[in-house]
């Protein structure tokens, strides 16, 4: 019985800070959420930037395929505010803007035909290194990320495998910390 | 008597034949170089052009891999998609050209699945068969704003030149040393030979 009283006690008194101070409460709620899913609170913009195939021979359509998926996957991930194209003049004006530059690092060309006739063999495989760097040069966020396709579609599927999976890592990540060694997800 | 008139008669066949092959190779000259004006119109920059293509990606408001007309009226390139509102581009607005090419399966999702379904293997050995080669256009061009954008379109093969060749006519620029079908494909046949 005195363990029931106290514990009723207990449950009442927090019930009455609650109801006390209930925007205080939800304030720092809604700060925590905003530091975690924006890396910070501030509301950047991104600007893509041209893929640059590195040293390697890559398509000029996969290199265009990549872009456009970019933007287009960036969009949907609504962590930015505005997602901007290369050489837009819009974006001179936007305070907090990021850059984002893709670089190929490897880039194993498949066959569709050849996937389809051994299901194991053929694969298109794409690996970039992606960085998000503040107007002023400075890295924020360095990843390498994998996009490649094994098994059905085409051969430029693996682009919208790529910036599926880059958009993805940008989302998970939280650029207001120390740059830490990328993951490398798959697609 | 008949020794005499036969000689005769083939002597009036040569000579009246004469004119007649003369005739006919002047026809098959006039057939050989027609073509060739044929393909020089075809280059001018005022004809309209039209060409059958499938959009993968790049148009605003046109749905991706999806099939249509794309025809060059004027300075505009236009993507039309059946009966739809048609994306048109500016051709002074594009910036570079390229050419390439690809093998791909035929038949779509339901080749595939048919594929996946044939027993004893039998749909890889369709997959050998069931492939066609296309060309691909990549264009880059830019927006009002100055912002770059990025279409790339899937033509027959061989109408990828001709659709290259038209836009350079009609102003668009193209890097040169970049052409990518000679080397693409030879790529996709020693893929498929290993």
């Amino acid at each position: 019985m005195k363990t029931n009283s106290w514990s009723s006690l207990i449950a009442g008194a927090i019930a009455i800070l609650a109801i006390a101070f209930p925007g205080r409460l939800l304030g720092q709620t809604a700060a925590g959420k905003s530091t975690g899913a924006s890396g910070g609170s501030t509301q950047w913009s991104v600007q893509v930037d041209k893929v640059e195939p590195g040293d390697l021979d890559l398509e000029q359509s996969f290199q265009i395929a990549i872009y456009e998926n970019l933007l287009k996957e960036l969009s949907k991930t609504k962590r930015f505010h505005e997602v901007f194209r290369d050489g837009d003049r819009n974006a001179r004006e936007v305070a907090n803007l990021l850059v984002l530059k893709t670089t190929v690092e490897k880039y194993t060309r498949g066959s569709e035909t050849r996937r389809a006739v051994t299901t194991v063999s053929g694969a298109t495989k794409l690996t970039v290194r992606s960085q998000l760097l503040t107007r002023e040069g400075k890295v924020v966020l360095k990843r390498e990320v994998n996009g490649q396709v094994r098994l059905l579609g085409s051969n430029l599927r693996a682009t919208h495998n790529l910036a599926r999976n880059i958009a993805k890592t940008i989302k998970q990540s939280s650029w207001s910390e120390a740059e830490q060694p990328g993951a490398t997800p798959t697609g | 008597m008949n020794r005499l008139v036969v000689p005769r008669n083939y002597r009036d066949a040569y000579s009246g034949g004469l004119p007649t092959l003369s005739l006919l190779v002047l026809l098959i000259c006039c057939s050989l170089t027609a073509p060739a004006q044929n393909t020089s119109q075809s280059g001018t920059a005022s004809e309209p052009f039209s060409i059958r293509a499938t959009h993968l990606l790049g148009f605003e408001g046109a749905k991706s891999n999806c099939n249509g007309t794309l025809s060059i009226q004027g300075n505009a390139l236009q993507f039309q998609q059946g009966g739809k509102h048609a994306t048109q581009i500016k051709i002074a607005a594009v910036r570079d050209v390229f050419l390439g090419g690809e093998s791909k399966q035929v038949g779509g999702l339901p080749m595939t699945l048919g594929k996946a379904a044939a027993p004893y293997g039998g749909g890889r050995v369709v997959s050998l068969f069931a492939h066609k080669k296309y060309d691909t256009l990549s264009l880059e061009y830019v927006d009002s704003d100055g912002g770059l954008h990025g279409a790339i379109l899937q033509l027959n093969k061989g109408q990828g030149e001709v659709l290259r060749n038209e836009l350079v006519a009609r102003g668009a620029p193209t890097s040169s040393g970049r052409d990518q079908s000679t080397k693409q494909s030879a790529g996709e046949v020693a893929h498929e030979n290993q």
